[in-house]
């Protein structure tokens, strides 16, 4: 299956899971219309759907095959038939009832030298400085893109175009959990400590990922970001205190 | 009922059914790399299908019994032995408190799976016991409830009442090496070039040294898109063929992350995962294209008969 209703294209992945996607380009505006899709599909708590995972452009339902047909005869078909519903269902209340329950975060980051692994070469190859680079990574608003990778990992942009920077070519074998980094026009934050090829900034004393809290991780996708700087010293007391 | 790790193995761990529902915070399903042999040791033991297994690689954790129980193993054949006595596989096993199972050589596939009459005892993490990146450790004791008594006419009954046309059934499906792997083809398949989507279908593949749960990669002609081309990322599921920037091709396994960013080729059908993730490194194997109807029919008739 391959089909088209209005912005969105829909095939499947697999024999399991099924994609409505939108343009492929990271716009504050798809992702909303994105995360609105996201909030429709899993408030109808529809039978047999294992995920709901938006990413970027796209959402991505994986199904349980044995519970969401009634039947296998012309799945193709009926998996047209159900995204149209959801899609022209979903086309018609949106702008009625915008879903808003985005939060926007104050983030705090050191990112002094101990901790900003990589941003003497950031400064060397985009011929910026320090100050410069935690002066802009500061002064925006981002919006969370993804969440995935590992368990909390969180995707976001986009950065200035002065400080967009590619992944090292060869990964470090160990990235701090809390490390912020760059990747492109992308800036994210390590959940956990992991191998990894971000350019690292700093580091926040929040703890992104935790298995044992309720709702597992403390972003989820469309929520919005602010980096504040901190110093060494709030640092450590936010670490052990908050 | 307790069993105890003495040594451990190379990458064993506790494996269920996956846990869904939190892909969208990054937390992959996990669950076992082959879960129709899996499945297979909870219906010979009349488990529940969700029942945890351990799931063994080779070389094999040394594994003890901490009371009489019954246990049965498949999947790969590692030639079990308890107390370096052979045991059958596929077939209800009493063991002893304080017997000891090991694994003598890896003759056929990949993973095997333990599994022990009862339920686990512990508290599940977000309605699943699967180990996430974890693995069993020297050590490592694990509880599991016994709902009968061991004895051997339990035993005996069980075996009255296998359905061994079935067992057979699964066997040939997991171990046949000679069949094609069904795949559907991914969004970046419209990206390969004309020669990487002859080579794709027609060349032979095998599975390389560099493997473990989260993926396998293969050795085989490398494959070029016509342009190069970069994805924003996006949801993956099991069985995904990711092509790198290199040209070769990493499929994803059980420990897959959530979300890729390479291009997305297409998908082993659900019904073949479980002989692929059983295939040894260096078999060759050719990919097939099927349709979505043919993989969904396939894999609600060899689920369908777990049905008892």
């Amino acid at each position: 299956m391959h089909n088209k209703f209005k912005d969105w294209t829909i095939f499947n992945l697999g024999d399991h899971a099924i994609v409505f996607a939108l343009e492929a380009k990271m716009d504050v505006l798809i992702l909303n219309k994105l995360k609105q899709l996201t909030a429709f599909v899993s408030a109808k708590k529809i039978k047999g759907i294992l995920d709901i995972i938006p990413s970027y452009h796209t959402l991505t339902l994986v199904y349980d095959i044995t519970v969401f047909f009634s039947n296998t005869k012309n799945a193709n078909e009926q998996l047209a038939l159900f995204s149209k519903e959801i899609l022209s269902e979903f086309e018609n209340t949106i702008s009625k009832e915008i879903i808003n329950d985005t939060i926007l975060y104050e983030v705090p980051v050191c990112y002094e030298n101990i901790f900003a692994l990589d941003i003497e070469n950031i400064s060397k190859q985009n011929k910026i400085s320090a100050e410069e680079i935690i002066q802009m990574h500061t002064s925006k608003i981002y919006d969370v893109y993804s969440i995935g990778f590992l368990p909390g990992f969180t995707y976001m942009g986009m950065v200035d175009e002065k400080i967009n920077i590619a992944r090292h070519s060869v990964p470090r074998k160990i990235v701090p959990a809390g490390s912020v980094g760059i990747a492109g026009f992308q800036t994210g934050i390590y959940p956990s400590d992991c191998p990894g090829g971000w350019q690292i900034i700093g580091r926040t004393p929040w703890k992104i990922f935790d298995p044992q809290s309720d709702t597992l991780t403390k972003f989820k996708v469309g929520d919005r970001i602010q980096f504040c700087k901190i110093s060494k010293h709030e640092f450590d007391y936010l670490n052990e205190y908050a | 009922m307790s069993v105890k790790i003495l040594h451990k193995g190379l990458a064993d761990s506790l494996q269920d059914n996956g846990r869904y529902g939190y892909q969208h915070l990054g937390i992959p399903p996990n669950g076992c790399m082959d879960n129709l042999s899996a499945s297979l040791a909870n219906y010979i033991l009349q488990n529940n299908d969700n029942t945890p297994v351990i799931e063994l690689h080779f070389p094999s954790s040394k594994i003890q019994f901490l009371q009489d129980s019954i246990i049965c193993i498949t999947g790969a054949n590692f030639v079990p032995l308890v107390n370096e006595k052979s045991i059958a596989l596929h077939t209800p096993i009493l063991v002893n408190k304080n017997d000891v199972l090991t694994m003598l050589q890896p003759l056929e596939g990949s993973v095997a799976y333990l599994g022990i009459k009862g339920s686990y005892l512990a508290p599940d993490w977000l309605n699943s016991h699967a180990y996430n990146g974890k693995r069993l450790n020297t050590n490592d004791t694990l509880s599991f409830s016994s709902l009968y008594p061991n004895d051997l006419n339990k035993v005996k009954n069980i075996n009255e009442q296998l359905n061994h046309t079935l067992i057979d059934k699964i066997q040939s499906n997991v171990f046949s090496n000679n069949t094609p792997l069904r795949i559907l083809p991914g969004p970046a398949w419209k990206d390969l070039s004309q020669t990487a989507l002859y080579d794709l279908i027609n060349a032979s593949f095998t599975i390389s040294g560099q493997r473990n749960r989260m993926g396998y990669h293969l050795s085989g002609p490398l494959l070029h898109l016509t342009k190069p081309t970069t994805y924003l990322s996006s949801a993956v599921t099991m069985g995904t063929l990711q092509l790198l920037p290199n040209g070769s091709i990493i499929v994803l396994m059980a420990d897959h992350q959530t979300i890729g960013g390479y291009a997305n080729l297409g998908q082993i059908i659900l019904v073949d995962l479980p002989r692929f993730a059983q295939m040894k490194s260096g078999v060759s194997f050719k990919f097939n294209i099927t349709n979505l109807e043919t993989a969904q029919t396939l894999y609600k008739e060899m689920y369908a008969t777990f049905k008892y």
